[in-house]
């Protein structure tokens, strides 16, 4: 089991995942058993279990869960919508990069919680304003990525694009956007759960519902199971997003296995 | 007139202020059909001059012309076979040499379907179309390579070294299909390569180029010394084959000498 840089059987992985959660779990129960924390801190597994139940059936939380949820992909499909096009741009003319890397790698490294004042200033407490906050989280990002990975499609597959007679537009339809595509989607997984932390801060400054308000308000009445559970809705949510970006992935460029 | 003209073309490459001469004014006409290999040591600057044909470089001087007229960057007229397979894995053996056909006016879709089917079989993948890049070999991938650049049915083919990262049994499967597609479809062919054997065997006619920058060190009339007769395996145990390699190693040997005297004496 312990051969240096093997594989595993995938049934010995996951037991090792589900023994490794365990741990963690049983080591959690037993601190918040032995009295060395107060339960106001540190309540048990159990107790965050019941609180996430009565998150549902009690404070509608089900409903927070999908206007974040909303949030998140609104925004984050707006800043795809632009980032793409742009980074391919970006890359596959130098006039176009040289014109928009220098601002755009200024305000990517802004941090995005700087920026919330400003926003709710321009766009209120609303809608806007969380969108607002989303998109500056991720375009900024997304677009360097884009162009990064549009900049490693070989030499080569450009110019036999060339040769074979097809035009500036067509090279980029055909051969760029399909050879950068498996790392685009890559990068649109990773950037997603960006936008998951940006989501949270923006609903925590200034929000009356979503999953981050949720979590704020409860902490005012030390619901500390609640606060917890809340959190654990989170991990929960980007797990999933996550292993269906893998998922899709995988089924979409199976053709990039040997 | 030829149907490939260079006219005094040469090249120089600005490498951060240092101008590094990587052709020298060359002029060469390749006639309609012909096989040209350029034969000299990696680095010589025999690639940039077919990267100047394939219109991927610009001559720092000079003009080259298809049947009378200049060329400028790269089109559909000059189909280019890369040594890295430049096969795209997204799509299928089929679906690559249907990119061939794809940018081509002059044919109706039955007629480009029919192209495909036609080029699958020359190249010898029937059967492999539905497979993907990544499942096939590195022979079978140069393959469906050379099938999508003549798809587009370039007036001239121009081959860098296209067998060159292929292990030597395969190489030499190819470089008999090759005779074969060239016996079909007769184009005028530059072919890249530092592989004295690959170079006659294929060729019409060898330029042997010297070391940087590139100059002709000689022309030789293949076809002249050979006979016109098929290529084969056979050929290259002949005694004229066996001549013309032995003088043509002597070329590159001298030239070596002349340009690096320790490396040669070094290598004993």
């Amino acid at each position: 089991m312990f051969g240096f840089r093997t594989s595993l059987p995938r049934r010995i992985e996951v037991m090792l995942g589900m023994a490794g959660l365990l741990t963690f779990l049983l080591i959690w129960h037993l601190m918040a058993i032995s009295g060395w924390v107060k339960e106001q801190f540190l309540p048990t597994p159990s107790a965050v279990v019941q609180a996430f139940g009565r998150l549902f059936t009690e404070s509608g939380f089900a409903g927070d869960i999908l206007i974040s949820v909303g949030r998140v992909w609104f925004a984050f499909l707006l800043s795809v919508i632009v980032a793409v096009p742009l980074g391919l741009l970006m890359s596959c003319y130098r006039a176009v990069g040289a014109f928009v890397e220098p601002f755009v790698d200024f305000i990517r490294y802004l941090p995005v919680p700087a920026m919330v004042p400003l926003l709710i200033i321009w766009f209120g407490v609303g809608e806007a304003s969380k969108i607002a906050v989303l998109w500056m989280g991720t375009f900024f990002q997304l677009v360097l990525l884009v162009s990064d990975d549009t900049k490693r499609v070989p030499a080569e597959y450009i110019e036999s694009g060339f040769t074979l007679g097809a035009s500036q537009w067509q090279i980029i339809r055909d051969i760029v956007f399909p050879a950068a595509l498996p790392n685009i989607v890559d990068n649109l997984r990773i950037t997603l759960g960006w936008c998951w932390t940006y989501l949270i801060i923006a609903e925590i400054v200034a929000a009356s519902s979503g999953i981050g308000h949720m979590i704020w308000s409860l902490r005012r009445f030390v619901k500390t199971p609640e606060v917890m559970a809340g959190i654990v809705a989170i991990g929960i949510i980007g797990l999933l997003t996550d292993q269906a970006f893998r998922l899709a992935h995988r089924r979409g460029f199976r053709y990039l296995r040997a | 007139m030829a149907h490939l003209q260079l006219h005094s073309v040469s090249k120089i490459f600005d490498d951060g202020g240092r101008r590094v001469e990587a052709v020298c004014p060359l002029t060469l006409g390749v006639e309609r059909g012909q096989i040209v290999t350029f034969l000299g040591p990696s680095g010589c600057g025999k690639t940039t001059l077919m990267r100047m044909v394939g219109g991927l470089e610009t001559p720092t001087s000079g003009r080259i012309t298809l049947d009378g007229s200049e060329l400028a960057g790269p089109d559909r007229r000059r189909g280019m076979v890369f040594q890295s397979y430049a096969a795209f894995p997204w799509l299928t053996v089929a679906g690559n040499i249907r990119l061939g056909v794809k940018y081509r006016r002059d044919l109706s879709s039955d007629a480009r379907e029919a192209t495909v089917q036609r080029l699958l079989t020359l190249v010898g993948l029937e059967g492999f179309d539905h497979s993907y890049i990544n499942r096939i070999s590195g022979g079978m991938r140069q393959r469906v390579a050379i099938a999508r650049t003549l798809a587009a049915d370039p007036e001239v083919l121009l081959m860098d070294e296209p067998f060159g990262a292929l292990d030597a049994l395969t190489r030499e499967h190819l470089q008999i299909k090759l005779l074969d597609i060239n016996r079909a479809a007769a184009k005028t062919t530059i072919f890249v390569t530092h592989d004295v054997e690959e170079a006659i065997l294929l060729a019409h006619r060898v330029l042997v180029f010297s070391a940087r920058p590139a100059r002709v060190l000689e022309d030789l009339d293949v076809t002249a010394r050979l006979g016109p007769g098929d290529r084969t395996r056979a050929l290259r145990d002949t005694p004229a084959f066996l001549e013309l390699k032995r003088h043509v190693q002597s070329i590159i040997r001298d030239e070596y000498m002349r340009a690096e005297p320790g490396v040669v004496a070094d290598a004993g």
